[in-house]
């Protein structure tokens, strides 16, 4: 690839990264305005609304709610999905068709339909509307996801590397752990992270399945009913910044040891 | 490149007499191994994919629901004649079908560059940096961002201020409210969805394919499109397939950036569970005969990239 | 490999350790709900004051849990998944959508004997006819609000604000935005019909001719209309983003804007408009009934928190005597002249069957046009 190509690219990927931010420096501007709604021009500043953030105990622990139930729910996700997806890649079997589309399911449906298929369902199920539905709501959901993207990977695990272990004498359960799943985990990290992401920002299911606890979103959504304030913004900007850290910390984490474990 | 300690514990494992007698348990031929594989995702496929809408199918088929008390319920396939025979319903579950493809084509085009730029001509050392840069973003909600693009687009917004301020326009354009603003919500959303297919595809692509296209003559464009697009189809395909359901589910962001020219599915389907009137089933009728739809195109689309793979790969 | 596990060991403690400290709170919060029993109540944002919540939490030893909902429908949803054990004591359901809430028997009536404050209650309200169901009440009604003409002072002038055809004038298109469902009615009003179709209860043909009408008055103006909206805050982010001159809205959302300093009016025009209704009703088998009796008894109180509910939402309290507790600026954007009074009717509820099975599909043909 020539010099005037690579320049080019580079800077596709700039003009990118700057659509993808301009929303963000506009949320995280608006939570200074000293006003009651956002919007330009912004004719007087203040530090209020980020000062409230932090003294409102309501939206850290709201903050905290939300993120648990992401961590809880994309572990039972990213296990079931991970699972179905060896399943079902590279294998012919009667059937495989239908369990592939029943697998996909819960990512068509529109979000209000699923919220309320699922309250009723766990109604049925004798789940009280809390946390544990929350979390089994959106590990449900998410599997989809999972599915899709470890199925794409694993696709283009040559066989013959499975093929070869097994030659040499391990059983299947060992084949898997050593040869199939370090490939997939590219994918696996990505699925994770995806799922993450559904889980926090969804607004939908954690509204019907929750209780007296909102997630973050849910917070949001309330709120909103009183005008899109600074006071939102300046909560979705720390829940970002708070979100962000923990991401970079787990990355420079996962670079240590990965590291260390060279070493 | 094994760890010297790892071997042994792998080994000790294999060897340890309950493991093997339990592998040898679960993997007494290939029947049984399926077996084994196959009980828990059936399980969990039936009761939790299934389950919930089965009951939504139990729903749209009755007459009324929520019952109220004292009245009964009958089984009624109207709610789903409802659909084909009142014609003002085809118009957004069409443009839902159509803004869904024609988003997820953009998203694809847009995020190519990206995925390509970032799996090709960043270091590996900067590669997870960059690519952490681009998903902060998405951490905060939907609704928020949301309403951060109508900071940007609206007629007093950060769009038309610039335009404004460097003379290019006298009066503001209004962006807000259109196929537009609402495209630029929808691509907004679902660009990682399709950027990290993209760049898994391309990441684990072997240069030293586009090198020997390169020994061989070809240019950047050929090269491009006899190597590297095709070996990324598989990437492509996932990443589109993803899109393309996420897009026919967006219900807030058309709602708030769109105008009344784009009134999406989602919507139509909402109203039956938001306004007066117990159209419970209505509601559940509509929903199923949108995901069957979704279904069927993803089947379709995936029918032909499978083809167009099968083709090309000798 | 063992280092491999402690530094693994180390992340998950350092993630658990985090995580418990900021979920914290939340477990901490709910210990403290067995002392004096609780009650559940779902409500809008803004409904019920901080600190009136504080106050009576620590008066009384009873737990506030107030789930925020943001719309009628959301309730119904909610409550009916929920039969026959709901988990809310208190919901906050308009006057005119009693008749959804009653029929499914998801409201108990209210007991006004239970109340020695419903007397503090401006009989306006309380004594309407709307409020009075098979000679029961239903709600202890709290705020008010009315579909009001809101427009930018500094590009409307008030005399073009007289009529609501204002709103679909050439001068301002593309300027305009509303909320079809209550439009339909605004419309059918302006024509000359009754919004509330409790004159065509026995003719159901002639409702639907009407209903038609208006409808093809809505789709024959689409392309004047910026946008359809559903919420307060779009309409209020549109005016502040200067999208629209002018528009329909409820007077809470607008008296927001005002209370904020934008140049913003609103004002009841000369065809009329319509009003409902925000209750407070107990649910049928609360769990917690006795402690939302005492609660509403609580928060019919004081005047000061009709006042306080008022400044916060934009809407009108129904309390007595709130007038003097406001600021100019709060009561310019809650009181309108007994001209614009005279026009206003409040939504009722006795022929919704009938005009939301026509005007619903109409809505839907509107949008789809």
């Amino acid at each position: 690839m020539n010099r005037g190509n690579r320049v080019l690219l580079s800077c596709v990927y700039w003009a990118f990264v700057l659509y993808v931010f301009v929303p963000l420096l506009l949320m995280i501007l608006m939570g200074f305005k000293d006003s009651k709604f956002i919007g330009f021009p912004i004719r007087s500043w203040t530090l209020e609304w980020y000062q409230g953030v932090f003294a409102d105990t309501e939206v850290i622990s709201t903050f905290g709610y939300s993120m648990a139930i992401a961590a809880l729910s994309t572990l039972v996700s990213v296990l079931v999905g991970t699972w179905i997806a060896v399943l079902l890649e590279g294998r012919r079997f009667r059937g495989r068709t239908i369990l592939f589309g029943l697998t996909i399911l819960p990512a068509l449906i529109p979000g209000i339909i699923s919220a309320i298929a699922f309250r009723i369902y766990a109604r049925g199920l004798g789940i009280e509307p809390g946390m544990g539905a929350i979390v089994w709501a959106h590990a449900v959901h998410n599997v989809p996801f999972v599915v899709l993207v470890v199925m794409a990977r694993l696709s283009t695990l040559p066989k013959s590397q499975v093929e070869a272990a097994r030659d040499l004498g391990a059983d299947p359960l060992i084949s898997f752990l050593r040869i199939t799943l370090p490939y997939l985990i590219p994918s696996i990290l990505g699925a994770t992270v995806f799922c993450l992401l559904l889980s926090f920002d969804d607004f939908i299911r954690s509204y019907f399945l929750g209780g007296y606890e909102p997630t973050l979103p849910v917070l949001i959504f309330a709120k909103l009913r009183s005008g899109m304030s600074p006071e939102i913004n300046a909560i979705a900007t720390v829940a970002l910044v708070l979100t962000a850290v923990i991401g970079i910390w787990a990355e420079r984490f996962t670079r240590r040891q990965a590291r260390e474990s060279d070493a | 490149m094994v760890e010297s300690d790892q071997r042994p514990f792998w080994g000790r494992l294999s060897g340890w007499g309950p493991y093997r007698s339990s592998m040898r348990l679960l993997s007494a031929g290939p029947r049984r191994q399926f077996l084994v594989l196959v009980t828990l995702p059936v399980l969990w496929v039936l009761t939790q994919h299934l389950g919930p809408m089965v009951q939504m199918a139990s729903v749209s088929l009755t007459d009324a629901y929520p019952v109220a008390p004292g009245t009964e319920t009958h089984w009624t396939f109207e709610h789903y004649l409802k659909f084909f025979t009142d014609r003002i319903f085809w118009m957004p579950f069409f443009r839902t079908l159509i803004f869904a493809s024609v988003f997820t084509f953009v998203t694809l085009i847009l995020t190519y560059p990206v995925a390509y730029y970032l799996a090709r001509h960043v270091s590996p050392k900067n590669r997870m940096l960059l690519l952490l840069l681009l998903l902060i973003p998405f951490w905060v909600g939907e609704i928020v961002r949301t309403y951060a693009i109508m900071i940007l687009l609206g007629n007093t917004g950060a769009l038309n201020l610039l335009l404004q301020s460097i003379g290019l326009i006298e009066r503001p354009i209004p962006f807000m409210y259109t196929s537009f603003s609402m495209g630029v919500g929808i691509v907004y959303l679902t660009a990682l969805y399709m950027l990290l297919p993209l760049y898994s595809a391309l990441e684990k692509l072997p240069r030293s394919l586009n090198e020997a296209g390169a020994d061989l003559g070809a240019g950047a464009w050929t090269r491009f499109r006899r190597i590297t697009l095709p070996l990324t189809l598989e990437g492509i395909t996932s990443g589109c397939i993803l899109v393309f359901l996420i897009s026919t589910g967006f219900y807030a962001t058309p709602v708030l950036l769109g105008g009344p020219s784009t009134t999406v599915f989602a919507q139509t389907i909402a109203g039956f569970f938001h306004v007066a009137g117990n159209e419970w089933p209505t509601g559940a009728a509509f929903a199923t005969i949108m995901f069957l739809a979704a279904l069927i195109v993803t089947g379709v689309f995936q029918k032909l990239m499978n083809g167009l793979r099968r083709g090309d790969v000798r | 490999m063992s280092h491999f596990d402690s530094t693994r060991r180390r992340f998950l403690g350092t993630a658990a350790a985090g995580g418990t400290i900021l979920v914290a709170p939340a477990y901490l919060r709910r210990a403290h709900a067995q002392g004096g029993g609780e009650v559940n109540i779902w409500t809008y944002n803004d409904f019920v004051p901080e600190d009136f919540k504080r106050e009576f939490e620590s008066d009384t030893g009873i737990k506030v849990n107030i789930r925020l909902v943001d719309d009628q429908g959301k309730q119904f949803n909610l409550l009916s998944a929920e039969q026959p054990e709901p988990t809310v004591d208190i919901m906050t359901v308009a006057g005119h959508r009693f008749l959804q809430f009653i029929d499914n028997e998801l409201l108990a009536p209210l007991d006004t004997d239970r109340l020695k404050n419903w007397g503090r209650i401006n009989p306006t309200f309380s004594e309407s006819d709307w409020a009075t169901i098979n000679g029961h009440k239903w709600g202890a009604p709290i705020l008010s609000g009315m579909e009001v003409l809101a427009y930018n002072t500094e590009l409307v002038s008030a005399e073009e604000a007289r009529s609501w055809d204002v709103l679909f004038s050439d001068k301002y298109e593309g300027r305009t935005a509303y909320i079809i469902q209550d439009m339909m009615s605004i419309v059918m009003l302006k024509m000359g019909y009754d919004g509330n179709m409790i004159a065509y209860l026995d003719d159901p043909e002639k409702a639907a001719a009407i209903v038609e009408e208006a409808k093809n008055f809505l789709i024959d103006r689409k392309h004047l209309v910026r946008k359809y909206y559903d919420g307060g805050a779009e309409f209020q982010q549109m005016m502040v983003n200067q999208d629209i001159a002018l528009g329909h809205a409820w007077n809470g959302p607008a008296a927001a804007l005002i209370n904020d300093g934008f140049p913003l009016e609103i004002t009841i025009p000369q065809e009329g408009s319509y009003g409902f209704v925000y209750t407070y009703n107990i649910t049928r088998n609360a769990p917690n009934e006795d402690n939302a009796y005492r609660f509403l008894d609580a928060i019919l109180a004081a005047p000061e928190i009709g006042a306080a509910m008022t400044r916060a939402s934009g809407f009108i309290s129904t309390y007595k005597d709130v007038d003097p507790l406001l600021s100019e600026l709060e009561r310019k954007s809650t009181s309108f002249s007994d001209e614009e009074l005279a026009g206003l009717q409040f939504f009722r509820a006795e022929a919704n069957d009938l005009k939301y099975g026509l005007v619903d599909p109409a809505v839907e043909a509107i949008k789809a046009a």
